[in-house]
């Protein structure tokens, strides 16, 4: 790899790391509880 | 090396690598519909498409949780240098697994006459304002399109088209679309399902990626920093003994760039540490009748001139060596390709 190939790749994985895991960590944070799940269910069913 | 152009370049070592790898995408997909079948038989036919789309979606999220983990395991330790050899047959083979596992959530809509709802699902402005109730399949359908360019563009044709650098930068676009996959799970299927093993398999995948990108680029860090020069501008490279026969040492240049000192009993040459092919790491490959292999593709250059020998026509960029006071010293400043530059010391 180029230099400006590994700085680039440098810069953009923690960028996009840090911005996954922040979506993901709210994503089950906020997930409905157990009992509005079953309903959640059938709007994103598959 | 390429001579000429051939749609592709099959050899025994490409055969086995699709072979297990596609007997691994049979065995993993099927093992997961017998034993769904057996604890939890489907009930009706949307139920038994869902089932498909769950051990395509997983297997497509496992194929590219390992494509990105191969680059940093090969940079970490040799031993899975195969398994980057033909990984853009891997991508391929992702995103056709990706695509039956769209498709068959298509299928799933159709055989409920309910094709309006999922057209719905996409046309929702409101729901793109949302967190929980984004339409997590336009995550998956652009991840999907990202898995398309990359493998209509995966041939050594574009490679060479694009050229290295442009080509390396384009396919960087994976870790958005592994990204987008993640999220479109954690949006979709997790917010609907509690079965922990979801955000275990996620959690799990993403962080295998994660740690072996920050131990790998820990570990190149160190290679990034400029060697001591000479007061000609020099890079101070070591005794002759100190690279390894048949094998090379890496300096990195005042500009960053990396140069790959080659020792080949008692010759010694330097040639860029980037591949003619897709810039891999020369420097990590080994001398073999007076040509170093790179250790990616097995691309081949001479190292007394950088040319990969007739009938092949990849050349790379050289340096003039020389050894002053026991020491090897290499000019940083690039010659022209295939300019012979190795000596010979006593």
């Amino acid at each position: 790899m180029r230099r400006a190939h590994r700085s680039f790749h440098r810069l953009l994985w923690p960028v996009l790391a840090l911005a996954v895991a922040l979506g993901f960590t709210m994503a089950l944070v906020l997930r409905p509880p157990p009992d509005t799940a079953a309903v959640t269910a059938q709007e994103l069913k598959p | 090396v390429s001579s000429g152009f051939r749609a592709v370049q099959w050899n025994p070592a490409k055969l086995i690598y699709d072979g297990v790898l596609i007997a691994a995408v049979v065995l993993y997909i099927g093992t997961y519909l017998l034993l769904a079948y057996r604890l939890d038989p489907p009930k009706d036919e949307p139920a038994a498409i869902d089932l498909r789309i769950r051990a395509f979606g997983t297997c497509a999220f496992l194929m590219l949780t390992i494509i990105l983990s191969i680059g940093p395991l090969a940079r970490l330790d040799r031993r899975f240098l195969p398994l980057l050899y033909n990984r853009r047959h891997f991508g391929v083979l992702t995103f056709f697994v990706a695509l039956l596992h769209a498709s068959f959530m298509v299928e799933w809509f159709a055989v409920q006459n309910a094709l309006p709802d999922l057209y719905a699902e996409f046309t929702r402005i409101a729901d793109y304002g949302k967190f929980i109730g984004f339409p997590f399949k336009v995550l998956g359908l652009l991840a999907l399109a990202i898995l398309f360019l990359m493998a209509a563009t995966s041939h050594d044709f574009w490679l060479a088209f694009l050229t290295p650098p442009l080509w390396k930068a384009l396919h960087m676009a994976l870790y958005v679309a592994y990204g987008l996959v993640v999220m479109h799970i954690a949006l979709g299927i997790m917010q609907s399902d509690r079965n922990p093993l979801i955000p275990a398999m996620l959690a799990g995948g993403f962080a295998c990626v994660t740690v072996l990108h920050l131990a790998a680029g820990w570990r190149e860090r160190a290679g990034d920093r400029c060697n001591k020069l000479t007061g000609d501008g020099w890079l101070l490279v070591g005794p002759p003994l100190s690279i390894p026969d048949k094998g090379a040492r890496i300096v990195a240049a005042p500009d960053g760039e990396r140069i790959a000192v080659f020792r080949d009993g008692t010759q010694i040459g330097a040639l860029s540490n980037l591949c003619a092919h897709q810039n891999g790491p020369i420097g990590e490959g080994r001398i073999i009748d007076g040509c170093v292999i790179c250790p990616w593709h097995s691309y081949y250059y001479r190292l007394a001139d950088g040319c990969a020998p007739p009938p092949y026509t990849e050349k790379l960029v050289t340096y003039r060596v020389r050894v002053a006071r026991g020491v090897v010293e290499v000019d940083p400043r690039p010659l022209p390709h295939g300019t012979p530059a190795a000596i010979r010391y006593e």
